[in-house]
């Protein structure tokens, strides 16, 4: 039995830390100060993806089929393997074509003396006739959190998720997440048909660490069943507890490789309960998908063609 | 180099022949003067505008930004030709700056007959950032939807087929000290003639068949909306990771699906936060 435990905060002010992700360190060390020194043990947390709420459909991988009406302020129920991935691509395939899709997905920037922060809202004008006339796209984030081999962890109370404080200037209200939804996700009960018996990419969720400066973390090679072709992407990034600031270097999120592995189901579960060093602090997530199953709908195998 | 007259051969009467890369960059005319493709007139000034783009470029660029089939209005209080900005919310250039009423930078976008010319204004006009590339979808932009097809076109006629081409990411070098001119565009390293979609401080895109071992990501084996899914597969990062305007950058870029939206959003971020300490 394998469980995680999905949460989808609310963006409250204005957001100030990396600018990617929140990451599932930032997120860790909102909640260590708020559990007992054994869940603190154990307690794994992924990035927390930023996620606006807005009409939607879902994508042809999900258990659910069409119009989902407003999408990205709950948690849908996860019946397949793929369900897991609804928020957590940035690229939010669920928004609708028929909106301004790119305009609700890219968050918008204040700037504070200089210092640029996401905008937990974005606004848009409506015609004066309408009553209302100004509308807004609310942001969320989602992550996921699990207890390692120790179950007793979960689930964490609503009160231990509500109120984190996360990013830069946090004690003067920047970064504030409320609860907004929480469920439980059995991993071994899920279907995961579509990535059996399959040719299968393997796409980076989240960074996945080469090395690190953090005192006694292993260096770690790209893993022999990544199918890679020339270089990787790189980027460095950092891991910050309290005045300490550790350099990591990263296979950057968002690549795609071959899956040139064997067992898929197992390395499937394994992508989402994290590989590598800093698991436990969201690196190291990945995703599996059927190679012919491209993750831009139009050039999906049977859905439209080249043109030219 | 040659110098930025809007229109280097007078000709008597209308054009007869014009070259296929010219024509790329005069297909939308109807656009910037606000007339739909059924009411766009064949001449502008002696040049033949509005003519059909060969090898389907224009269709193939259109794809990279906007949905198939028949358009929907997608917001609802602007059915207008101006451009929205992802940046600041509102129309991505000020009226005064276009000059709207007055043919002006129309004729400098249009006239030449020398292709590489037209594509260093356009690659550098700031009248052009100012249309959207349909009044269904205000957020795209004509600029870079011409770019696109311009540079679809050259691959095209080289002998490359969609499936074949990248999206290639360079540093873009310091600044030429008359700034980012039509002219310096054609004196500069950075720009590769027609293939150069975007020349901005903080980076340069080639969309190309021929990557070599720059920075690239494959474009994908048909035109889609695929601007966030090329964009993080890219070999290599082109600019400066540890500044975190940078960062920000790349990371509302892995959110943009339509190409010509997103090549508009790295010229607005820039505008608004690539100067001063905005970090």
């Amino acid at each position: 039995m394998t469980q995680v435990q999905q949460v989808l905060f609310e963006l409250e002010s204005d957001y100030q830390g990396h600018a990617y992700h929140v990451t599932g360190n930032a997120l860790f060390n909102a909640l260590a100060r708020r559990v007992d020194a054994r869940a603190r043990k154990q307690l794994q947390v992924s990035h927390g993806v930023f996620v606006p709420s807005e009409y939607g459909e879902y994508p042809s991988a999900h258990s659910e089929v069409g119009y989902a009406g407003v999408l990205g302020k709950s948690l849908p129920a996860v019946e397949n393997y793929a369900d897991l991935f609804l928020y957590r691509d940035a690229a939010q395939r669920w928004l609708l074509d028929s909106r301004p899709r790119d305009a609700h997905n890219v968050p918008d920037i204040q700037s504070h003396g200089g210092r640029l922060a996401f905008a937990p809202r974005c606004w848009f004008g409506r015609p004066e006739n309408v009553r209302n006339s100004k509308r807004s796209v609310q942001w969320f984030v989602q992550c996921y959190v699990h207890g390692g081999h120790d179950d007793d962890v979960l689930p964490l109370d609503d009160d231990v998720l509500d109120g984190l404080r996360v990013g830069a200037a946090r004690n003067y209200g920047l970064g504030e997440l409320s609860l907004k939804d929480t469920q439980l996700v059995e991993l071994d009960e899920l279907d995961y048909s579509r990535v059996e018996d399959t040719a299968l990419n393997l796409e980076l969720v989240s960074p996945f660490v080469l090395e690190s400066e953090y005192p006694g973390a292993d260096g770690q090679d790209v893993p022999w069943w990544w199918g890679v072709d020339g270089e990787l992407r790189r980027r460095e990034t950092r891991l910050v507890n309290g005045e300490e600031v550790h350099v990591l270097e990263t296979v950057d999120h968002g690549q795609v490789v071959d899956f040139a592995g064997t067992d898929a189901v197992r390395t499937a579960k394994n992508g989402v309960l994290r590989v590598g060093t800093h698991a436990k602090y969201g690196f190291g997530e990945f995703r599996l998908r059927p190679a012919k199953r491209d993750r831009v709908p139009e050039r999906a195998v049977g859905v439209g063609g080249a043109t030219s | 180099m040659t110098s930025d007259v809007p229109f280097e051969s007078p000709h008597e009467g209308p054009e007869s022949d014009v070259d296929p890369m010219v024509a790329a960059f005069r297909h939308d005319v109807h656009k910037l003067r606000g007339r739909s493709h059924d009411a766009a007139q064949e001449v502008f000034r002696d040049a033949r505008v509005n003519e059909s783009v060969p090898l389907g470029a224009d269709g193939d660029a259109a794809r990279l930004s906007r949905p198939k089939g028949a358009p929907d209005e997608t917001v609802a209080n602007h059915q207008s030709p101006r451009r929205l900005s992802l940046v600041t919310g509102g129309t991505a250039v000020a009226s005064d700056r276009i000059r709207a009423s007055d043919d002006a930078p129309l004729d400098w976008l249009v006239l030449s007959t020398d292709p590489e010319v037209l594509h260093s204004r356009w690659l550098t006009s700031e009248a052009a950032a100012a249309y959207n590339e349909s009044v269904y979808y205000p957020y795209t932009s004509l600029r870079f939807h011409v770019l696109l097809v311009a540079a679809l076109l050259d691959n095209y006629r080289a002998g490359h087929e969609f499936a074949d081409l990248h999206l290639v990411a360079t540093p873009s070098g310091p600044l030429p000290d008359e700034g980012r001119t039509a002219a310096a565009a054609r004196g500069s390293d950075a720009v590769e003639p027609f293939r150069t979609v975007l020349w901005s401080p903080v980076m340069s895109l080639h969309v190309t068949g021929e990557p070599g071992d720059r920075p690239s990501a494959p474009l994908g084996s048909c035109p889609a909306r695929s601007f966030a899914d090329t964009w993080s597969r890219l070999s290599a990062h082109p600019f400066d990771q540890s500044c975190r305007r940078w960062r920000r950058l790349d990371a509302q870029l892995r959110r943009v699906r339509s190409w010509s939206t997103a090549l508009a959003y790295i010229e607005d971020y820039v505008a608004v936060y690539g100067d001063g300490d905005a970090r």
